[in-house]
């Protein structure tokens, strides 16, 4: 009985594990691919990535723009979800739903639309009066800074925040709201014993999710950004397709760095939270 | 007065933005001191170059593929998780999470020397199976949270009353997952459509989604085409949504009858 059990184990797992192999196996190959040099594997592509005046910049530009649209679409779908849940949950859902039935870039595209220089904003000031020439409407997409990406980014996360969440708030028990009546709290202590720990987890999953993205997609940065700093993973996909058999190994290691960093906050988090996840986990079985 | 509060900022921006394109796809290009005129140009564009339909199928075709895939590789994983204990069960699921927190992009061109060697590169078949990355932490996490919401007792009366694992899963989590496996399909194949590089790296142009031809003209295209082509995008999760309810229907009906009969 229970060797046909664990064998029934197994044959649901299975799935799954073929799922990691391709993943897993994608990355060692990447890896592979980071260190192929004429004897055997070497680092020399991986030192070779900080002498690069490019990279560098490229770094701190990604981390800039990274942490601020994580910051700020994290906060703000918060704020909206814990203001209003009740409602999301009633009607709002499929509002919320409508940004993400399109890809990032059409958002982007979108943004490029509104905000641009010959966008529907500046053209309708001009129309207004109150600008002379489109031209000296700020260059907000397309720029240096990299704002068009930034607003792209927090406009286009805020509903993902929202969708994660959401649940969090919905599983919220009603009867510690009650406990924390009773006892005499205020809302800071309600926040801070209470609806804090309940939540940190999901946040810290959805903040890692949404700066990985940010750090790593292509389509956003290749669309509205500038040609110089460019963002890492455009920066990482130009060494790819380049015709040196340098930066194409680059490339790799670039991603392969990068991985590692995210990888190991990742797996560090989740040992961290682990306990309070199986908490959490065991509680959601009954009700 | 929260109620409209909350009401009018969707609208400004999660609806809004939809409208203005919607607009934008059917009028004339919006300059100072040039009337506006409706057309219908931009979608007779999209809509007659056959390269775009054909890309549109084979979004979908790759979509739906997706989709299947995750189901099948997410439900039984899905239910151990949540109602099976066994050694180093947290550390898997987060390991099975940690795609998400990876650059895809580097599983993409790790990928790409094997799909050649395979015969996969340049295939919707490879497209696909690159397209799993991005997707199956997902699936597994909505269809995880579906399981949370089977309470234990109601499978252990399943197997009280000695339904076997199929019918038990028919039957008992079938019915009650319905939820679950609508955003999980809905997620991968939004997910799906929406990918750029991982189609271009692996398809090298060849697999023609949607895109592969939208992103290149973004920019150079004329507003109203690209405007028509934007809102298109949403023909792939609406389409992929009814393809998966009229299956479902089509195999509850078959389920139905089956169920009678043996009362």
């Amino acid at each position: 009985m229970k060797w046909r059990q664990t064998n029934r184990l197994i044959l649901l797992l299975l799935p799954a594990c073929a799922f990691l192999l391709l993943a897993g196996g994608s990355l060692m190959l990447a890896f592979m691919e980071s260190g192929r040099g004429e004897n055997g594997f070497t680092w020399t592509y991986y030192s070779a990535l900080f002498e690069r005046r490019e990279l560098i910049d490229s770094l701190l530009y990604s981390i800039l723009i990274t942490l601020s649209s994580t910051l700020v679409s994290l906060i703000a779908g918060w704020l909206i979800v814990r203001t209003f849940y009740q409602l999301i949950d009633g009607n709002g859902k499929w509002m919320v739903w409508i940004p993400m039935l399109f890809p990032h870039f059409v958002w982007g595209y979108f943004v490029l639309l509104l905000l641009g220089q010959s966008g529907l904003i500046s053209t309708f000031f001009v129309q207004a009066g109150l600008l002379e020439d489109r031209t000296l409407f700020p260059i907000l997409v397309q720029d240096q800074a990299g704002v068009g990406i930034f607003i792209t980014y927090v406009w286009k996360e805020i509903p993902f925040v929202i969708l994660m969440l959401l649940p969090v708030y919905l599983q919220l028990p009603k009867q510690y709201k009650e406990v924390n009546a009773v006892l005499g709290g205020s809302g800071a202590d309600w926040f801070k014993t209470i609806e804090w720990p309940w939540i940190k987890p999901v946040m810290f999953e959805t903040a890692l999710i949404i700066s990985a993205f940010v750090f790593t997609a292509y389509e956003v940065p290749g669309l509205l950004g500038v040609s110089y700093p460019q963002m890492t993973p455009v920066l990482a996909y130009e060494w790819f397709y380049s015709a040196s058999q340098d930066e194409r190994a680059m490339a790799f290691a670039l991603l392969m760095f990068v991985a590692l960093i995210f990888g190991t906050i990742a797996l560090a988090g989740f040992a961290l939270m682990n306990k309070r996840r199986m908490l959490l986990s065991k509680s959601s079985h009954r009700y | 007065m929260k109620k409209y509060l909350f009401y009018i900022s969707c609208l400004i921006f999660f609806i809004f933005p939809v409208l203005l394109m919607l607009f934008k796809s059917v009028t004339t290009p919006w300059r100072s001191g040039v009337t506006l005129n409706w057309t219908l140009r931009g979608w007779e564009v999209v809509f007659q170059d056959s390269r775009v339909i054909e890309s549109m199928w084979m979004t979908l075709l790759i979509a739906l593929a997706v989709a299947l895939i995750n189901l099948l590789a997410g439900v039984p994983i899905a239910k151990a998780l949540s109602h099976r204990s066994f050694p180093l069960k947290n550390t898997l699921e987060a390991i099975l999470m940690l795609p998400l927190f990876l650059p895809i992009m580097a599983a993409a061109i790790g990928l790409h020397i094997t799909m050649i060697r395979l015969g996969l590169a340049n295939t919707w078949l490879g497209v696909t199976i690159v397209h799993l990355v991005p997707t199956i932490p997902y699936s597994i996490k909505v269809l995880k949270a579906g399981y949370d919401r089977i309470p234990q007792d109601m499978l252990n009366q399943g197997r009280m009353l000695k339904a076997g694992a199929w019918h038990a899963f028919r039957t008992i989590e079938l019915p009650m997952l319905i939820p679950s496996i609508r955003s999980s399909i809905f997620l991968a194949v939004t997910i799906s459509a929406g990918q750029y590089v991982l189609t271009a790296i692996i398809g090298g142009g060849s697999v023609l989604t949607m895109p592969i031809i939208y992103y290149p003209f973004l920019q150079s295209a004329d507003d109203t085409v690209m405007a028509a082509f934007s809102i298109a995008f949403v023909l792939i999760p609406a389409a992929a949504i009814l393809i998966a309810e009229a299956a479902a229907s089509l195999l509850a009906g078959r389920f139905f009858m089956k169920r009678r009969s043996v009362l």
